[in-house]
Parts: structure tokens; C-alpha cells; sequence
């Protein structure tokens, strides 16, 4: 191999498919200052890039948060030394190619995608993008002023489902470095400098924080380009991440978030300590799967809340990191976390509804643990698991992704999507019943309410008393029955453990 | 006329006209089964039926007697698809993304809610809730507030004026019209208003038999909606939005477009002249996002719709003192289109950048079929699509200009302002 570098061939076994097993490309790391990930995909007509480096917003500095974010945008959305940022977006034009960061609170990835015929043109401006940021006083300010924006309007105003799930977020990390934004804090951005992005910079972008991915149809001399390219990095050295210890929840707490005029919007969970990799992550991924599979017809919690009842749009939970929940249907890549997030979401829906919403779910979540799966929906859903899973890394960028997010949890040799699949036929139900009562609780977890009637909520939630609904136009008695118990079950919210947040204060600091 | 899409590729239409395109190509073992009924929201003519098209795709979620919905969600459920629906101006799309061995159980159930649908009217009522909490989150979003005054404005009497979700009071009785979604399901669900998108690892004569054996006895029946003709724009329209929330002020203007042809140069060109004049690399860019930074974003594009449409140009400005100058900076832009053509150069980045930019966003079976389907909806098969494709190419400089000179008028346009309240 050229330049000496040990080539280690550790197929990285992709996923097969229950009907026609794809040959699995050969993946290898090469493990010699540069690790790399190697996705050979020679009939794809494009080659994807992956950059990631081993920074995020817990490391931004107390005060300052918000600095990974904009010395990640500093690379993916301003000039090099070379070219200004309309000159770079002018050579990208034409070959309909970009790149683009993400900084997520553990990992900042860098990716981009090209189709082969315009590789040479692409190259450069993908490697000074990380090597030669021109660090312009104007483009700073530029992205600085979107990122405010993003917080003051866009997350406060335009999305009150974004910004019951953020509020959660925060409460329940509250006091560790995961606990703001990855965009950061407003008073923390309006404190940043240009100098403290290029120290930020200078400090984090290095070889020991780097790997590399390459996927598609590309050749080794491609591969040895960017890894001379990731060596002229400087060495650095990989510091130990900030603990991250969420504070133990006892009891259910309330954050509301008051926002005049708004419809409910839900948002309920706990920290959770399980990860890819481990028996009782896929576990409990088909325990959620049942509850609350993501904008899915099969999820439990959808059945109950809308499509029996229609009170809204949907209603999901989550195991893992799902960004943009919007927007994307299967899960993300390069938002690798060392804790979790239990979550359900319940869409938005009247505020008088929002309590019976609440109790239903609280309900759900109860029943699940304490009574188990049934036999039949463990069947079912690991049924269905093993082919939805097929979706999850369709395109050579995906799998390229979960191959860098593998080594993050440690996955180098199996990869999570075959294990993934191998956990599907190996666990039990009494594997899933068991994870359940050993991770999953119901009575100590944090609620976040986005509501245009915060006071009102705040009373009735801490009073406890029964919340009926009633509906435009009859319901089956099976399910004004079942109404009468989701109406009254109890919440146990204690009105000293609600807190209320005007909108115009969330994510300030 | 060489295809786009390089796979090969077979259409077929049936006794019934049901037309059914096959896109063989290599994928792991996974198919996209689209069905794509060319009627949304263009279709809601009638008085008090706004945002009927998309809540009638919500209930094709709702079963037949021989599959009701619970026995059609356990089937896709238990072959792992990832089945969805959306609804846009002119057309309708119910997709999955599937594993090709599941092609004939599919079809059996797609088959059968096309032809058999059947729901009680408390399953009726029922999703009228789902839909009024999609509206609910839609609403937060300033831009949805102002759109929906934009398009409102800027048509009279074409149900292009009103979004695919509808009017709230719409949405509001929804619920009491079970009768009228029957109808509606007859009038439109009908095979010659439908086109079958199969993409993936499949063989076109397989499919082909399937379809035959599952869609062959589809009755014939579709009514043509009365679609009221726009009259003409003959002065420049205004609307200001006030939002509740807390914004930066939004600027949308409509131009009123000629109906689309794929083959009529000054048309696509006004699509260009759009990227070219306020795109990334479009001075307008360069001067008010980057340097001025004055706006956090802008952007354009013209619309593919069977009736005549909009070329929208959308900016999201910093300073709420700044919106009549970036309005300024906008007419001046046009202007400058009107007055001369384009750099050739730039207008060829463009071509190229169109052309890679189709293919490289071929990579799954879903990805061929989601890219087709809003041009078969508008042509009923591919030949739209090749033809778009190759008059891209064709456009010169001269076009675009021709485009801006003609579209780009203060008569032709609604001008659209949303600002917070306080």
C-alpha cells in the first residue's frame, strides 16, 4: 500500500437483505495515524466523502456555547485561503456538488458527494475546506447572525414541536455538557470572537481527532490524496470528553414552556444509558418500535392517540438521537451519543386535549413495562424490523455513515446494522420484557409542554383531577370506555415540581 | 429524445387506461411501488372544499372490506415497508419503499384500496382530527401564514389559491362531508387518472402480468373536474401579514406564469432565470446575503403545474427597516435580466449543474420514482420528463431573457410581506 500505510482487512459486514443478500463491499480501516473507512461501492457513478472529527458542543467552553458549531460552519459555509465563499459556491455550481457540516454534540462530520466525472474539480475545495479555512470576519458574522436567528425565531417561533423536544432535552441534561443546543445559547454566540474559533479550531481539528470515509466508486489513489491531505493537519491529541452524568430524576417534573397562542405540543422522557452495541440496546429498539416507530402506521402510541381518537398528527418514541423528526423518515447518521434520550413525541393538538393526550401516553408507556409485549407483537415487530431495517442505509452515503458512527460506539468488527439484524433473530421476548424493566420507568421522567395556556395547564396538571375529552361526532363505546380510565390516570405532578419558561427565555443562555 | 433516467425503462397502458411505467434497475433487492393519481388540490373547484384532496389521501389509509385497515397496516407492517402518501397542487402520491419480493402482496393491497375502498363514517370523522392537527403544526411556520395569502392574493378563481391543507373553516366541517368523499373518491380514483411508477429490482414483464391480473378489472369512470380559468392579471397585487410570533420579516413574490410546456424554450427558461438571478451564485446572492448580508436567505423557482402557475422568489430579510430596499434590490435584479441576457458561461454551469443533479440524486428505486412522479402526474408517463431534460439543454441566454421580459412584469406579480405583529 502506498506510503507504507498497513491496510487492515476488517470487512465491515454490511447488512443483508432477507431477499437478496447484496454482496457486501469490502470495508477496511486503515489504523496508522489516519483511520480510515473504507466503503467500495464500485458501481455507484458517485464517491462520498466523510470527515469526522472528535469535537462537538460539549466541548464548547462555559460561556461560549455555540463555538463548535460556528468553527464547524467556519469550514462548511465560508472562504478558504484560496477562495471567497461566492467563489467556491460558484466551482461547486456545476457539478451540483456541495459539502456540509454537522455538529452534533460528540461528533462535527464533514461530508460531501460527487459524481466521479467531476472528482478532480471537487477535491480541492473539499480538502482546503477543512485544511485552509480563510476564518473572514464577514462570514463569521454572517453565521453568527443565523445562529441567533435560528434560536430567537425560527426554534422559539416556527416550530413548537422543535421546541418541546429541545425543551426536554435541556431539562433532562440539565447541568452537563449536553444540555444546550448544538447550534448553543444566545448570550453564549453573542459572546464568541473570531479568535475563539480559530483557537477552537486549531485545538480540536486535528489528526488524533480525525477519521476518514470514503464511499462509492473510488480508487486508492483517491484514498491516499485525502489522507495526505488529513495528515497535514497537526497531530493534536484526543482529550478525554466531559463527564456526562445526568442528575437522577426522582418523580415526574414539568417544564411549560409559555408561548402566547400556541397549541400543545408534548414532549416526555428520561436519560438513557444503553447503547448500539450492547444486547439490551436492540432490545428495547424493539420494544419502541412497537410503542412508537417513527412516523409509522405500526407504531402503538399513533393507534391510540391518532387513529383511534384523531387528536392529532402522530405520536412516537424514540431510544436514539432522531433530529429533524419533521422532516426525515428513517434515522440519522453522525449523531453519536454516549447517553440517551427516552422520548415520546405527541404532535401538536388543542390545549384541551393536551392532558387527556398526556395521560393516554403515560398510560401506554405503563402498561408496556409492567405487562411486557405479547408474544404475537414481539413476533410482529421483529417481522418487521428485520426488512424496515433495509431502509435505513439504502444509499452508499448512509452506509458510509453508520460505518463511521460504528467506530464511535466501538462496533468496528460486526458494524451496528448486521448486529442489528443478528439481534433480531437472537433476542427473546423475555430478552425485550426484561430490558424494559431494567432501563425503561414511567414514574420518574420529565415532561416538556409547549402551550399558549400555561397557567391554566400548570393548575389542572398539579390538581390532578380527571381531563375528559369529548369528541364532534360519536366513538365506539369500547373507546369512551377506555376513555373513562385514560381520562383519570394519574399523573402525579406535583405543582413544585412545574416550572414555567416564557418562550422569549428559552435557550438564552 | 434520450432518456434521463438511465435505466432501462418500459411503459404500458391498459384497456382501462391505467398507465403503468417500469424502471429496472439494480438495488439490493428493493423495489418503490408508487401510485400516482393525478388529482390535490388543483382538483377542490367547489365551494367550501379546500384541502379535500389531501384529506381524502389520509382516508385511502382507512381499509376495504376484504382488507380493513388494521389487516392492510399488519400486512405492510409484517413485510417491513415504509409506506406514506403526500398530496401537492396537481397530483397525489401513495409510495413504499419495499423489498421486490413483496412486489405481488403489494400489488394485491394497492389493488384493492384503488377499487374496493370502504370506511365507516366514524373512521371519517375521525381522521378529520389527524388533519386538523397537521394543519395545527403547519401553522406555527411564518412561512405557511404567508404563503397562504401569497397564493390567495395572486389567484381569483383558480383553486391554485389556497394551499393543499385548505382553509381552516374548510377543515372545520370536513367531518360532516362523508357523502361528498365518496364521490370524490368516485369521480377521480379512476385508472385513466392514474399512473403506476414500479422502479427497482423488477422485470418489467413480471410486473406487467401482475398488474394485468390485479388491475385489469378497474372500471373506467373519471369526471374531469370544472376547473375555473384565472382571468388574467392586469395590476400588481399586495398583501401584508401580520404574524403572532416573533419573525424576521418575509418577502414572497408571484409571478403569474404561462401554463408549462416541457417543450416551449421561454418557459423552462423562466426556471433558469430564476436560479441564474437569485440562486447561490447569483449576483443578487453574492451582494444581499453575503456581503450586504441583509437577508439570511434567498431564493427562487418557477412552478411545474398543469394550470398556469407561479415563479415565486422568497427572502428572509434582517432588518425589518431593510424590506422595501430588498424589494429594491429585487426589481433592480430583474431589470437587469430584462435588459440583457445572461452570461453564457453562467447559463452553462446551470445546464450542467441540472443535468448532474438529476443523476446524482438517482440512487434507490424510491429516489427514481419520487424524482419522476410530480412530471408524470403532469403528462401521464416519462416523455415530460425526457423533454424537460433536453430543453434545459436547448435554453440560450437569449431564452432567458425572452423569459424575464415577457413573465417578469410589475402587472403579472402579487408582492407578499409578512412582519411580526409587534
Amino acid at each position: 500500500m502506498s506510503r507504507g500505510v498497513r491496510i487492515v482487512a476488517t470487512a465491515l459486514a454490511v447488512l443483508g437483505t432477507a431477499c437478496t443478500p447484496p454482496s457486501p463491499p469490502p470495508a477496511v480501516t486503515e489504523r496508522e495515524e489516519i483511520p480510515v473507512v473504507l466503503l467500495n461501492v464500485p458501481a455507484d457513478p458517485t464517491i462520498s466523502f466523510s470527515l469526522q472529527f472528535a469535537v462537538g458542543s460539549q466541548n464548547d467552553p462555559p460561556g461560549k456555547e455555540g463555538l463548535a458549531y460556528l468553527t464547524g460552519d467556519m469550514l462548511a459555509d465560508a472562504a478558504t485561503e484560496a477562495r471567497s465563499l461566492d467563489e467556491i459556491l460558484a466551482a461547486l455550481y456545476p457539478l451540483a456538488a456541495d459539502y456540509d457540516i454537522r455538529v452534533d454534540l460528540e461528533r462535527s462530520t464533514l461530508t460531501g458527494r460527487v459524481h466521479r466525472d467531476n472528482l478532480d474539480a471537487y477535491l480541492e475545495l473539499f480538502t482546503d475546506a477543512f485544511l485552509k479555512p480563510a476564518f473572514d470576519e464577514d462570514d463569521f458574522e454572517r453565521i453568527r447572525s443565523d445562529a441567533i436567528n435560528a434560536i430567537e425565531n425560527t426554534l422559539r417561533y416556527s416550530s413548537d414541536e422543535e421546541l418541546g423536544k429541545a425543551g426536554l432535552h435541556e431539562a433532562v441534561f440539565r447541568g452537563t455538557r449536553y444540555a444546550h443546543l448544538s447550534w448553543g445559547t444566545v448570550a453564549g454566540l453573542r459572546s464568541i470572537t473570531l479568535d475563539d474559533v480559530r483557537t477552537f479550531y486549531r485545538q480540536h481539528y486535528t489528526r488524533a481527532n480525525a477519521l476518514l470515509g470514503v464511499g462509492g466508486g473510488f480508487d486508492q489513489a483517491l484514498v491516499d490524496r485525502l489522507a495526505a491531505a488529513v495528515k497535514q493537519l497537526p497531530a493534536g491529541a484526543r482529550a478525554a470528553p466531559p463527564s456526562i452524568e445526568p442528575q437522577p430524576i426522582d418523580g415526574r417534573s414539568v417544564v411549560l414552556i409559555d408561548k402566547p397562542n400556541a397549541d400543545a405540543s408534548i414532549s416526555f422522557g428520561f436519560p438513557l444509558d444503553v447503547r448500539r452495541g450492547e444486547r439490551d440496546f436492540y432490545a428495547l429498539w424493539i420494544a419502541n418500535s412497537w410503542l412508537g416507530e417513527h412516523r409509522n402506521q405500526s407504531s402503538h402510541l399513533f393507534n391510540v392517540i391518532r387513529e383511534l381518537r384523531g387528536l392529532n398528527y402522530g405520536d412516537y418514541s424514540y431510544i436514539e438521537e432522531f433530529p429533524e423528526g419533521g422532516e426525515r423518515n428513517m434515522p440519522p447518521v453522525n449523531v453519536p451519543r454516549r447517553i440517551q434520550l427516552f422520548e415520546v413525541w405527541i404532535r401538536t393538538l388543542p390545549n384541551e386535549q393536551a392532558p387527556f393526550a398526556l395521560r393516554a401516553a403515560l398510560r401506554e408507556l405503563q402498561l408496556l413495562v409492567d405487562e411486557g409485549m405479547t408474544a404475537e407483537e414481539f413476533e410482529l415487530t421483529r417481522t418487521f424490523l428485520k426488512k424496515y431495517m433495509l431502509h435505513f442505509a439504502e444509499t452508499t452515503d448512509a452506509r458510509l455513515g453508520y460505518a463511521i458512527d460504528d467506530r464511535f460506539y466501538g462496533l468496528d468488527d460486526e458494524g451496528h446494522l448486521a448486529r442489528f439484524r443478528r439481534m433480531m433473530d437472537e433476542l427473546t421476548l423475555e430478552d425485550v420484557n426484561a430490558a424494559m424493566k431494567r432501563h425503561w420507568h414511567y414514574d420518574n421522567l420529565k415532561i416538556a409542554i409547549v402551550t399558549g395556556e400555561a397557567a391554566q395547564m400548570r393548575a389542572l396538571l398539579a390538581r390532578g383531577e380527571p381531563t375528559p375529552i369529548t369528541y364532534p361526532t360519536p366513538k365506539p363505546a369500547a373507546i369512551l370506555e377506555e376513555d373513562r380510565i385514560i381520562e383519570a390516570w394519574p399523573l402525579n405532578l406535583a405543582e413544585e415540581r412545574m416550572t414555567t419558561v416564557p418562550v422569549a427565555e428559552t435557550f438564552e443562555h | 429524445m434520450t432518456p434521463i433516467i438511465p435505466y432501462y425503462t418500459e411503459t404500458r397502458t391498459l384497456p382501462n387506461g391505467l398507465t403503468v411505467i417500469v424502471v429496472q434497475m439494480p438495488s439490493d433487492g428493493l423495489a418503490a411501488y408508487w401510485t400516482i393519481v393525478r388529482t390535490g388540490s388543483r382538483d377542490e373547484y367547489e365551494p367550501d372544499r379546500t384541502g379535500f384532496a389531501h384529506f381524502f389521501e389520509h382516508m385511502m389509509f382507512r381499509g376495504t372490506e376484504r382488507f380493513p385497515s388494521d389487516v392492510y397496516n399488519r400486512v405492510i407492517t409484517t413485510i417491513g415497508a415504509d409506506a406514506n402518501a403526500y398530496t401537492t397542487d396537481d397530483h397525489t402520491a401513495y409510495h413504499l419503499a419495499m423489498a421486490a419480493e413483496d412486489l405481488e402482496k403489494v400489488m394485491e393491497l394497492e389493488s384493492d384500496r384503488f377499487q374496493n375502498l370502504s370506511y365507516a363514517e366514524s373512521a371519517f370523522q375521525t381522521e378529520a382530527g389527524a388533519v386538523y392537527g397537521e394543519y395545527r403544526k403547519s401553522r406555527t411556520e411564518p412561512e405557511f401564514a404567508l404563503y397562504e395569502e401569497l397564493v390567495g392574493t395572486a389567484f381569483e378563481r383558480h383553486p391554485y389559491g389556497h394551499t393543499t391543507l385548505g382553509y381552516e373553516r374548510d377543515i372545520a366541517i370536513m367531518p360532516t362531508l362523508y357523502e361528498y368523499s365518496r364521490e370524490f373518491w368516485r369521480r377521480y380514483y379512476r385508472p385513466e387518472n392514474t399512473v403506476l411508477f414500479i422502479a427497482g429490482d423488477v422485470t418489467p414483464p413480471a410486473v406487467f402480468a401482475l398488474v394485468d391480473k390485479y388491475y385489469g378489472g378497474w372500471q373506467r369512470g373519471y369526471v374531469a373536474p370544472q376547473i375555473p380559468v384565472e382571468p388574467e392579471q392586469t395590476a400588481e397585487r399586495r398583501v401584508d401579514v401580520s404574524y403572532d410570533g416573533q419573525t424576521l420579516p418575509i418577502v414572497m413574490i408571484a409571478y403569474k406564469l404561462p401554463v408549462y410546456d416541457a417543450a416551449d424554450r421561454t418557459r423552462v427558461a423562466a426556471d433558469l432565470f430564476a436560479d441564474l438571478a437569485f440562486g447561490e451564485t447569483s449576483e443578487a446572492y453574492r451582494r444581499l446575503v453575503l456581503d450586504e448580508q441583509v437577508v439570511e436567505d434567498i431564493d427562487a423557482g418557477a412552478a411545474y403545474n398543469r394550470d398556469p402557475g407561479l415563479l415565486e422568489i422568497y427572502a428572509r430579510v434582517k432588518d425589518p427597516a431593510k424590506v422595501d430596499y430588498v424589494l429594491g434590490v429585487i426589481d433592480e435584479t430583474i431589470a437587469t435580466f430584462r435588459s440583457a441576457p445572461p452570461d453564457a458561461a453562467r447559463l452553462a454551469d446551470l445546464q450542467r449543474r441540472l443535468r448532474y443533479g438529476f443523476l446524482m440524486g438517482l440512487q434507490t428505486p424510491d429516489d427514481v420514482a419520487s424524482r419522476a412522479a410530480q412530471f408524470v402526474a403532469l403528462s401521464g408517463d416519462l416523455t415530460g420528463l425526457d423533454r424537460l431534460h433536453a430543453t434545459y439543454a436547448a435554453v440560450t441566454p437569449a431564452d432567458v431573457r425572452t423569459a424575464a421580459e415577457r413573465y417578469l412584469v410589475d402587472e403579472r406579480r402579487t408582492v407578499g410581506v409578512l412582519r411580526s405583529r409587534q
